[in-house]
C-alpha cells in the first residue's frame, strides 16, 4: 500500500464527516471530529517518536560497545599477549633455574654415595682384621677428606633443594596473570555476544562481575603496568621506612 | 608460634610452609582466603598471620582490615606477601596496619628478616 492510499485510509472517513458537519454548520459534530482526528494525528507521532526513541537507544547502547570493543581490541588484547609472553619467560626461567640446580646437585650426590661405597668396603676389610697397615693409613686420609667434602657438598645440595622449592613459586605468579588474561577473554565475548544481541534482538544480556579495587591487580608485567610499580623489594622497603615502618 | 598463612595457590602455601618449618616454626596452619581464614583466626589461638593480596573471595587487604577491625585479633602481626607492587597498594596496606611487606618473588632470607624484624620490634 503507498502512503497516500495509507493517508487515504486513516483520514479519509474522519475528513468526509468533518466536511459534511462544516457543510451542515453542525458545530459539535465538526469539533468532536476536529478533536479525533488531532488524537489519530497525535498516536501514529508518538508511534513514530517512540521508535525513534528506541533506535537512539539501540545505537547509543552499540556505540558504547563499539568503544569497549575498540579499547579490547586496541589495548587490553595486545596487552594480554605481552602478558602471556612474560608468563612463558618466568617459566622458561623457572625450569631453567630448577634444572641447573638438579643439575648441580646430583654430581655432589653422586660423588658422596661414590666415596662413602668405596670407604664402606675399607671400612668393612678393617672390621674383619683383614686391613694392611698401609691401606689402613690411606682409609684414615680419604675418611678425613669425605667427612669434609660430604659436609660442604650435603650443605650445597640443601641449600639447592631449598632454592628450588622457591623457585616452583613461578605458578603463583604466572597463574595470576593466566587469571587476568582469562577475565579479559570473558568479557572479550560478553561484548561479542552483546553485539549480537543488538543486531538480532535474541541474546539475553550477561554483565561481566565488577572487580573489587582491594582485590589487588596481579603482578606488575613489563610494559604492560602503567601505574607507580616498585622495583623489587628495596623499594617496598625504602618507602615503608619512608612512612615510618 | 603458630602461623597461618593465607594465599590462593597451594604451590605458594607450600613453599612459605617449608620455609618456615626451615626457619623452625612447624606450627603452620594453611588457608585458601580471607573469607576462610577470618573464623580461623577467630577460633584458633594464632600468633603471626602470613596473606597474599589477590585472593578469590576476600583479599588480603580486606582480611588485614578486619583483623585490626577485630578487637581480639587487633595486634597480630600480619606479614603481607603478595605480588602487588604499586606503590599506592603498599602505601594502603601501611595505613591499614601491616607489619611488613615482602614481595614476590622474593627469597628465603627476605622472608626470614622481616619475619624477625616484626617479632624484634614485639619484644
Amino acid at each position: 500500500m503507498s502512503t497516500i492510499e495509507e493517508l487515504r485510509e486513516t483520514y479519509g472517513a474522519l475528513l468526509h464527516t468533518l466536511k459534511s458537519a462544516l457543510d451542515k454548520g453542525d458545530e459539535p459534530a465538526f469539533l468532536e471530529q476536529l478533536d479525533n482526528l488531532v488524537n489519530v494525528r497525535e498516536r501514529s507521532l508518538c508511534t513514530e517518536l517512540r521508535k525513534l526513541t528506541r533506535d537512539l537507544q539501540n545505537s547509543l547502547e552499540r556505540f558504547s560497545l563499539d568503544s569497549r570493543l575498540i579499547d579490547l581490541a586496541e589495548k587490553e588484547v595486545p596487552d594480554a599477549r605481552q602478558r602471556l609472553d612474560h608468563v612463558l619467560k618466568l617459566t622458561d626461567e623457572a625450569a631453567h633455574k630448577t634444572m641447573d640446580l638438579v643439575e648441580q646437585s646430583g654430581p655432589l650426590a653422586e660423588r658422596t654415595a661414590k666415596e662413602a661405597a668405596d670407604l664402606n668396603v675399607m671400612w668393612r676389610r678393617f672390621r674383619a682384621r683383614e686391613i694392611a697397615v698401609s691401606d689402613f693409613r690411606i682409609m684414615l686420609e680419604r675418611m678425613d677428606a669425605f667427612l669434609e667434602a660430604a659436609q660442604g657438598d650435603t650443605e650445597t645440595v640443601r641449600r639447592n633443594l631449598a632454592e628450588v622449592l622457591l623457585t616452583q613459586g613461578y605458578q603463583d605468579l604466572t597463574g595470576q596473570i593466566i587469571r587476568g588474561v582469562m577475565k579479559l577473554v570473558t568479557e572479550l565475548e560478553g561484548t561479542l555476544v552483546e553485539l549480537v544481541r543488538l543486531s538480532t534482538g535474541t541474546t539475553v544480556k550477561e554483565t561481566p562481575a565488577e572487580t573489587k579495587k582491594s582485590q589487588g591487580y596481579g603482578p606488575a608485567v613489563p610494559g604492560v603496568d602503567h601505574g607507580v610499580i616498585v622495583n623489587g623489594q628495596q623499594d617496598v622497603d625504602a618507602l615503608l621506612s619512608g612512612l615510618g615502618m | 608460634m603458630k602461623f597461618l598463612v593465607v594465599d590462593d595457590f597451594s604451590t605458594m602455601r607450600r613453599i612459605i610452609k617449608n620455609l618456615l618449618n626451615d626457619l623452625g616454626y612447624q606450627d603452620v596452619t594453611e588457608a585458601d582466603d580471607g573469607a576462610t581464614a577470618l573464623p580461623m583466626l577467630q577460633a584458633g589461638n594464632f600468633d603471626f598471620l602470613i596473606t597474599d593480596w589477590n585472593m578469590p573471595g576476600m583479599p588480603g587487604l580486606d582480611l588485614l582490615k578486619a583483623v585490626r577491625a577485630d578487637a581480639k585479633l587487633a595486634k597480630m602481626p600480619v606479614l603481607m606477601l603478595t605480588a602487588e607492587a604499586k606503590r599506592e597498594q603498599i602505601v594502603e596496606a601501611a595505613q591499614a596496619g601491616v607489619n611488613g611487606y615482602v614481595i614476590k618473588p622474593f627469597t628465603a632470607v627476605t622472608l626470614k628478616e622481616k619475619i624477625d624484624k616484626i617479632l624484634d620490634a614485639r619484644k
